[in-house]
């Protein structure tokens, strides 16, 4: 099976052994079309966006206005905060200038002058390798005013890096919008969409880093060619990121609908001891949750994702093995999005520490099983009425760990436990208290 | 204590502007700027960082205040950064953090009182697959185990 | 008009116009908290969620546009329920401090919860504790606890006051609201902040904990701290002045007044400095006497000066039907040397609201005839023949003229004979030789006229000792309706004055005058009857909201 994104190239991030490899030609051929002709291509192509939502990259290319006399805006996004996910960085490590081709095509066929880069802070080493890496494609020529000399065409565009500082929320591509222009990263109400009023109120698209890296192959080798490999809805590559109970973590570039079990067992190499799973998270930890005997059959792309009730996500899979505590682990994904809600809108500010706290006194012993009720529909009414997906992410973990775990987390709580103050209206007591305690 | 960026500073800032189409959008590069300079981020930092960009102080406020990676006190040398979320946890994280609360005599967010080492629990940092993992200042050690953060946390010194 | 419907009913809407402001100009409100009509659309607190047919999911009505045939529901279960967890998740860490928030009775959130929230909470842990007290600025209170992240005093600061001095802070549910350090929050219209805080997290040092808010009337008015003439409503309880607070205007206001209108314009009327009936200078003391009294000697002595050594200063900070009898008085005596005296403070003025002329009523003042008038004199000439001994009689409507400057202060000194209204005491009226105690602007029904010839009416909130609240159709809180004398309430001060068109007609008809003004109302029929620019006006076409006067080219004052 070939590698479209990490081919198996030794030495790829060097800019002369990329230049071997065909390096550039795609663009080159880019170049030679029109616009129109390429964003076509890429629907064609079936490509969709390797960030979470996997919506049609070519669509979302073809919203951006034709005739406007406003400046155009590329946002890549390789903010990667999902827990579950570090995908990215292997671009950026292994294969940085099929980013910058993929970039220079984009800005190309979206008509943008200007693209940035925004890559999580945490990432200090992966941001100094691509900032290397587009230095040397601005010497060369692949980047900035001398394009016109290297392409010979009149077009030519300029990549920046945009250092994040830590906020997951950033890789909501609107927070990420506002994180540019510098304010806090605080998500944006749609519509107005990006394509309509981004970047400084200038049309932009927003792009993951997978995404932009999938354009080169799909222009060199041609749609027809891209769209045949994986599944047919979901076609192409995806860099699956295993982690948790498995024998061999890590990155794998794989072809999309593949089984999730072939995943796990073959290429991951099992669970250590050869545990049974108790729980695979195959998108990065805002998706639901599946449980162990749900995975027979299961294959990872958007589609079949869906039908057994999760989604693909940013593919990054964390399996978890029969020993896990369920409770442990959600109390830490509640924990991440209490900490990372930017605190905006009032259902996920407020929610996401509400299921936090609760979570945590159930550990503590003193939750009962209306408690699990209680998160459900906390977690229902976060879900849709926030300003930004965060708000789903944060409820889902919760609501489907407990549905589709409920007979373990039956077993965290105690049926023992009155409440210690009456009129909850006023309730503001430290802690509820055992009925065992009240009797004595 | 009064700030001011030094010349060589002032001409990374100039270069990070014409990155952007406004000088309000240089702030969060700037910020990081500052902080190589300053360590951190004090209101004295702030004002100057507004003046620079001819932006106003509460845009600089809203911004240090709202990413994690600004800091608004000093740290210590070696930042240790833990990884506790749910890859990193799956794989014993949670006993990498407190072996390295104990050894290093301090809890989250706190400094040493020597100045050399602080701690902070953070969020994914995009190391799942080579968990558990801790950041000492801008490096991943990744693939740990209880020896090898003893030896990471002793060659710090 | 394109048209949509809200819960079943058709309305009409005009393009561009969101949910929100479509369904409010139809009479329709959607609960809202972050959303104000004159402040950018942040969208954050989520309670103006409603149910769009054919959209997915809910739609917050404050950023989404009304659309042909598009059909809303405020009140489907799926709105409500949405709602109701909303109301939930901003109480849960919320500070159910209602007893003794001064917010209550006025909040929004309080409204809310007793519309629209569930009546009990399922939130069951410990509350987040964050900054309480915290002196944002000169005038302003923040309790982050109570805040609900709304963003409105932000936007409020950057959008409106053009000063960018408050931000969100941390994020989560750590968000709070801050200065930069060490700064205040100190432009020249913080505390609107505290009028569109729609809970009690700010709150106003001059007010807090003085009333709960029911406990108050409120009478709409005019702010007499410069020529602006922001829309205020004055609150009264115990017939004493708490707080002025900015009323809608779009024509003269919007929703907002300075902190200097607030503050510095109402506790004169309240100070016990004030003028309490007729005074009469006998064996060189001011004497109290009976107003009939000090009319009639005011008529008499008036008589003793030939027209020409008789001079009367009008007063911008007087209503035009004060201004309009005291230059009719000058007519019926023959007086030309009739002039006021303008208070323009240079440079403090802004592109918002505050005017360089700290008077309310300036232009109405000259638009009733309070100037000099065949060759008579001006002001400035008035005072020279004080000095020169040509002038010996003055009346002061007023103003405080002795405190214009030492010259004046001395000139006043000179005169046989000083007549002043006022309503406290000052340098001036320590001169007179008849003092009548004027009633303020809160205290009677008048006009004045802004810079931009807006006529506008105030109206009496502080009752004085000729009014009944209840028997003169005085604006009543549940005290003033429910209280009984016995009540300690009830016991507040009634000053001793009267309007100056009253004092200045029964001087008038003294002298021989034969109109009858029953009521103020009475003076400016005839004012709408005689000048020009006033024509076809009355107190009911003037309504809450003013009128524009027809002024060909601007009267300069």
């Amino acid at each position: 099976m070939e590698r479209i994104v990490l081919p198996e190239i030794q030495s790829l991030d060097q800019i002369e052994v990329y230049l071997a490899n065909g390096g550039f030609d795609a663009a080159k051929k880019a170049f030679a079309q029109t616009p129109d002709s390429l964003i076509d291509q890429v629907k064609k192509s079936g490509l969709r966006g390797r960030g979470g939502a996997a919506f049609s990259a070519g669509l979302k290319w073809s919203f951006m206005p034709k005739t406007t006399d406003l400046p155009k805006y590329l946002c890549i996004n390789g903010d990667e905060s999902e827990p579950g996910s570090f995908k990215d960085r292997q671009i950026f490590e292994y294969n940085p200038f099929q980013l910058i081709e993929g970039a220079i095509i984009t800005c190309y066929a979206i008509g943008a002058k200007t693209a940035y880069l925004y890559i999580r802070g945490e990432y200090h080493m992966w941001i100094k390798l691509m900032q290397k890496a587009v230095d040397t494609a601005y010497e060369k020529g692949f980047l900035g005013g001398k394009m016109k000399e290297v392409f010979g065409t009149e077009f030519f565009c300029n990549l920046y890096i945009h250092k994040g500082a830590g906020a997951y929320i950033c890789g909501e591509e609107s927070s990420l919008m506002n994180s540019i222009e510098g304010y806090r990263g605080y998500p944006r109400i749609k519509p107005p969409f990006p394509a309509q009023k981004g970047l400084w109120g200038c049309p932009t698209t927003i792009n993951n880093v997978e995404t932009i890296t999938n354009i080169p192959p799909i222009i060199s080798k041609g749609w027809e060619w891209f769209s045949k490999i994986g599944a047919p809805k979901h076609p192409g590559t995806i860099l699956y990121g295993l982690s948790g109970h498995v024998n061999k973590p890590g990155v794998y570039e794989l072809p999309t609908g593949i089984l999730l079990t072939d995943l796990i067992y073959n290429v991951a190499g099992g669970v250590p001891g050869n545990k049974k799973i108790k729980c695979v998270i195959p998108g990065g930890s805002s998706m639901p949750p599946l449980r162990g005997d749900q995975l027979e059959g299961v294959r990872m792309d958007a589609d079949s994702l869906k039908e057994v009730g999760s989604a693909i996500g940013t593919a990054g899979v964390m399996v978890m093995d029969e020993d896990t505590n369920l409770l442990d682990v959600l109390i830490r994904i509640a924990k991440f999005y209490h900490h990372e809600s930017c605190g905006q809108c009032t259902p996920c500010r407020e929610g996401t520490g509400w299921m936090e706290k609760t979570l945590k006194r159930i550990k503590n012993g003193l939750g009962t099983s209306k408690d699990l009720d209680l998160l459900c529909d906390v977690a229902n009414h976060i879900e849709g009425n926030t300003i930004c997906a965060l708000g789903d992410a944060a409820a889902w973990p919760v609501k489907f760990m407990i549905t589709r775990f409920r007979d373990e987390f039956e077993k965290y709580v105690n049926s023992d436990v009155v409440i210690s103050v009456p009129n909850k209206v006023h309730a503001m007591r430290n802690t509820a208290v055992p009925l065992s305690d009240l009797k004595k | 204590m009064e700030f001011k960026f030094t010349e060589e500073n002032l001409a990374r800032i100039n270069e990070v502007r014409k990155k952007y189409p406004t000088s309000l959008a240089a702030v969060m590069p700037v910020v990081y700027i500052a902080q190589d300079q300053n360590g951190f981020i004090s209101s004295e930092v702030m004002t100057e960082i507004a003046s620079v960009l001819g932006i106003d102080k509460v845009n600089v406020l809203s911004v240090v205040t709202f990413y994690t990676m600004y800091h608004t006190k000093q740290m210590g040398k070696y930042h240790v950064q833990v990884c506790t979320n749910v890859s990193c946890m799956l794989r014993g994280a949670y006993d990498i953090w407190d072996q390295v609360k104990n050894k290093l005599g301090i809890q989250n967010m706190e400094v040493s009182s020597d100045g050399t080492f602080s701690l902070e629990e953070v969020e994914c940092m995009g190391a799942c697959g080579y968990a558990p993992m801790i950041a000492v200042n801008e490096d991943y050690y990744e693939n740990l185990t209880k020896e090898k953060v003893e030896e990471i946390l002793d060659s710090l010194k | 008009m394109p048209k949509f419907i809200v819960d079943g009913k058709e309305i009409e809407f005009k393009l561009g116009q969101t949910i929100i402001q479509a369904a409010r100009d139809a009479g329709i409100s959607i609960p809202h908290f972050c959303w104000h009509p004159s402040l950018s659309v942040s969208g954050n607190c989520r309670v103006c969620l409603v149910e769009v047919e054919k959209m997915p999911k809910l739609v917050i009505a404050c950023s989404t546009y009304a659309t042909e045939g598009m059909v809303v529901s405020t009140n489907s279960p799926k709105t409500l329920d949405a709602r109701n967890s909303v109301m939930e998740f901003i109480l849960i860490n919320h500070p159910l401090d209602c007893p003794i928030c001064d917010e209550a009775g006025e909040c929004k959130l309080q409204e809310y919860a007793y519309a629209h929230g569930k009546g009990e909470s399922r939130f069951d842990e410990i509350k987040n504790r964050k900054e309480k007290r915290v002196q944002l600025g000169p005038y302003i209170k923040f309790d982050g606890e109570r805040c609900i992240s709304c963003s409105r005093c932000i936007r409020f600061s950057d959008e409106i006051a053009k000063a960018n001095q408050l931000t969100f802070v941390e994020r989560g549910d750590k968000v709070t609201i801050s200065t930069f350090p060490g700064e205040s929050f100190d432009n020249p219209y913080t505390m609107n902040t505290v009028d569109i805080c729609p809970v009690g997290a700010l709150t106003n040092n001059d007010f807090r904990f003085k009333s709960r808010v029911w406990e108050m009337s409120s009478t709409n008015s005019v702010c007499v701290g410069c020529a602006r003439g922001c829309n205020t409503e004055i609150w009264v309880r115990n017939n004493e002045i708490l707080r002025l607070t900015p009323r809608q205007n779009d024509n003269v206001n919007s929703y907002w007044m300075c902190d200097n209108g607030r503050l510095n314009t109402f506790k004169f009327v309240n100070n016990n400095e004030r003028i309490d009936g007729a005074f009469f200078r006998k064996e060189g003391a001011l004497q109290k006497v009976e107003w009939a009294e000090a009319i009639n000697e005011s008529a008499k002595l008036l008589k003793e000066y030939k027209s020409s050594e008789i001079a009367f200063a009008g007063s911008a900070f007087a209503a035009c039907e004060d201004n309009y009898l005291l230059a009719k008085l000058a007519k019926q005596l023959g007086v030309h040397n009739l002039d006021f005296a303008s208070h323009i403070v240079t440079g403090d003025q802004d592109d918002i609201l505050i005017r360089e002329d700290k008077t309310p009523n300036s232009l109405g003042a000259k638009l009733v005839g309070v100037k000099s008038s065949n060759n008579g004199l001006n002001l400035d000439a008035i005072l020279k023949s004080i000095q020169e001994g040509k002038i010996k009689a003055l009346y002061i409507l007023e103003d405080d003229l002795a405190s214009l400057s030492e010259e004046w202060e001395q000139a006043l000194g000179k005169l046989d004979l000083l007549i002043a209204n006022a309503a406290n005491q000052n340098r001036t009226t320590a001169l007179a030789d008849v003092l009548f105690g004027a009633s303020t602007y809160a205290e009677k029904h008048g006009t004045f006229v802004n810079f931009e010839g807006r006529v506008q009416r105030i109206r009496p909130a502080v009752a004085t000792e000729e009014m009944e609240r209840a028997l003169d159709g005085m604006n009543m809180s549940r005290w003033d309706k429910f209280g009984t004398k016995f009540d300690r309430w009830m016991q507040g001060t009634k000053h001793n004055s009267k309007p100056s068109w009253k004092i200045l007609s029964q001087i008038s008809n003294v002298l021989g005058g034969k109109t009858k003004y029953e009521m103020a109302e009475d003076v400016f029929a005839e004012i709408a009857g005689s000048v020009d620019a006033f024509k076809g006006l009355d107190y009911d076409s003037i309504g809450e909201q003013g009128a524009k006067l027809k002024i060909k080219q601007e009267v300069k004052v």
